[in-house]
């Protein structure tokens, strides 16, 4: 069921926007087709990699999960660069 | 206010204010498209307010850097949407994307500001005002302005009993310091749907009993007894505070235990029966047509009372509502002739009436259910769920006070 992905960021602990904001500069270091997999301690950054993926043209959200580490919630989101 | 004046960081006070005032400004919500619909800022006439999702600027304004994206978009997309004139306020969830915002329009020469911790800071921001300061009789109104929630300090003789406190409980706590005060009571009018109680935690902190009638103890929906310890009220009881006395009125209708609280001919704590503008809705636990006649009839005896009584509500709609002391405060008299829901009961029979409220019903909010399990001690949220469940606006009263 585990998700493929090419790189991983770590944005846990960052504050909104920028997990988003490392996310896209992060994008732009992948090959057209590559995943990137983002941890986010950010409860908000759920709606708002939907909404980026959506306006965004070169990238695709892939999947999203939620998992437990260190006893706190951490929202993890797997985009890939499109183009 | 000129834009010169308008500082970087609006605190939740200081926007209170402005919005007391009615001072000009618009709001850039940056906030993604359902949050802003559910949950936006309210003033006492209609705000001038434009949302665009932070990661549309982001993506949009095309730079790697936040601020640079923004300063970007906003040249290309907003220039004639902003207002030159007046302040902008720059409003997001949290209060860090927004400084970003305001740092690049600042950079345009707009006059733009952030507000401060974001919507989660105004949505559980508490005023307090004085409705009457004696040594026999203070009473306080601490208002949850975003979420239109009103609670009450009723204090005699150095003694204070809390009515229907809100989660936060700092308010009080303060409060009573700052009076040399001892809270020695605290009391919920009715099990509320629309946000959390703050008071059996209140009343652990102080020692004080809680107060609640044994017919809220149940969830309506679930029919299960509550787990939380209180004191169960009854009709005719009275309780001391000081040197005062406050009279239980049963008044069924919104909830079956709903209670109202007299103070001689001077005060009524309404709970969620009468409101200033409207009156509460029946239909929260589900039984509105069994619940309605009730809640007519309750209404009635309420309206019966000496026309000079002054009803602290426990919500409001909307700021508007307020005097212009900021008090949500009106007598009997006066909202027998003004609040539209006891214009339509004196007006109908109760058939009638009761036919008015069940087509006055707003929409049914599904996380009303789960925060009467919160507050009936079923259910215990995290510090992130409470929250969630909290958000936006109450929606207690019938849909007139809506302009829906």
């Amino acid at each position: 069921m585990s998700q493929i992905f090419d790189r991983v960021l770590d944005a846990r602990g960052l504050n909104c926007p920028m997990p988003l904001v490392s996310a896209r500069k992060e994008i732009g270091n992948l090959e057209p087709g590559q995943i990137l997999k983002v941890l986010s301690t950010d409860r908000g950054s759920v709606a708002d990699f939907q909404g980026w993926a959506k306006v965004a043209k070169n990238v695709e959200l892939v999947g999203q999960e939620t998992e437990t580490m260190d006893g706190a919630s951490v929202y993890v989101h797997f985009v890939k660069r499109a183009s | 206010m000129t834009p010169s004046t308008a500082g970087t960081v609006w605190t939740s006070a200081s926007l209170l204010e402005r919005l007391e005032r009615r001072d000009r400004f618009a709001i850039l919500d940056v906030r993604n498209r359902d949050e802003f619909e559910r949950f936006p800022i309210e003033g006492r006439e209609r705000l001038a307010a434009i949302n665009v999702p932070y990661f549309e600027m982001l993506e949009l304004g095309g730079k790697d850097e936040m601020e640079d994206s923004v300063a970007a978009y906003a040249k290309a997309h907003l220039a004639g949407r902003l207002p030159a004139d007046h302040p902008i306020l720059a409003v997001c969830a949290k209060g860090d994307t927004s400084e970003y915002v305001a740092r690049a329009l600042r950079r345009l020469h707009y006059a733009c500001a952030s507000l401060q911790g974001g919507m989660k800071s105004w949505g559980a921001y508490c005023s307090t005002r004085a409705v009457a300061e004696t040594s026999d009789l203070s009473i306080y109104q601490i208002a949850r302005p975003a979420r239109g929630c009103l609670s009450y300090l009723i204090a005699s003789d150095g003694q204070a009993m809390v009515v229907d406190p809100l989660r936060r409980m700092e308010p009080y706590l303060e409060l009573a310091r700052a009076k040399g005060l001892a809270i020695g009571a605290v009391l919920d009018t009715h099990g509320h749907a629309d946000h959390l109680s703050g008071g059996p935690a209140l009343a652990a902190a102080t020692g004080a009993a809680y107060h609640l009638h044994p017919y809220d103890a149940i969830h309506p929906i679930d029919l299960v007894p509550a787990s939380i310890a209180y004191e169960p009220l009854r009709e005719g009881q009275t309780l001391r505070v000081g040197r005062r006395e406050l009279r239980v009125m049963h008044v069924p209708g919104h909830t079956l235990g709903l209670v109202a609280l007299r103070l001689d001919d001077e005060y009524l704590c309404t709970g969620d029966s009468i409101f200033i503008r409207s009156i509460a809705r029946p239909d929260l636990g589900g039984k509105a047509d069994t619940w309605a006649p009730l809640h007519a009839r309750s209404l009635r005896r309420l309206l019966d009372l000496p026309p000079a009584i002054k009803v602290l509500p426990g919500h409001f709609s909307g700021l508007d509502e307020a005097g212009e002391t900021g008090l949500f405060v009106a007598s009997m008299g006066e909202l027998k002739e003004r609040n539209d829901g006891l214009l339509a009961l004196q007006r109908r029979n109760e058939e009638g009436f009761v036919r008015y409220l069940i087509d006055s019903l707003p929409r049914f909010i599904p996380e009303y259910v789960d925060i009467k399990r919160v507050n009936a001690g079923l259910l215990i949220p995290d510090e992130e769920q409470a929250s969630t469940l909290e958000l936006g606006k109450n929606v207690c009263a019938l849909s007139q006070a809506y302009g829906a």
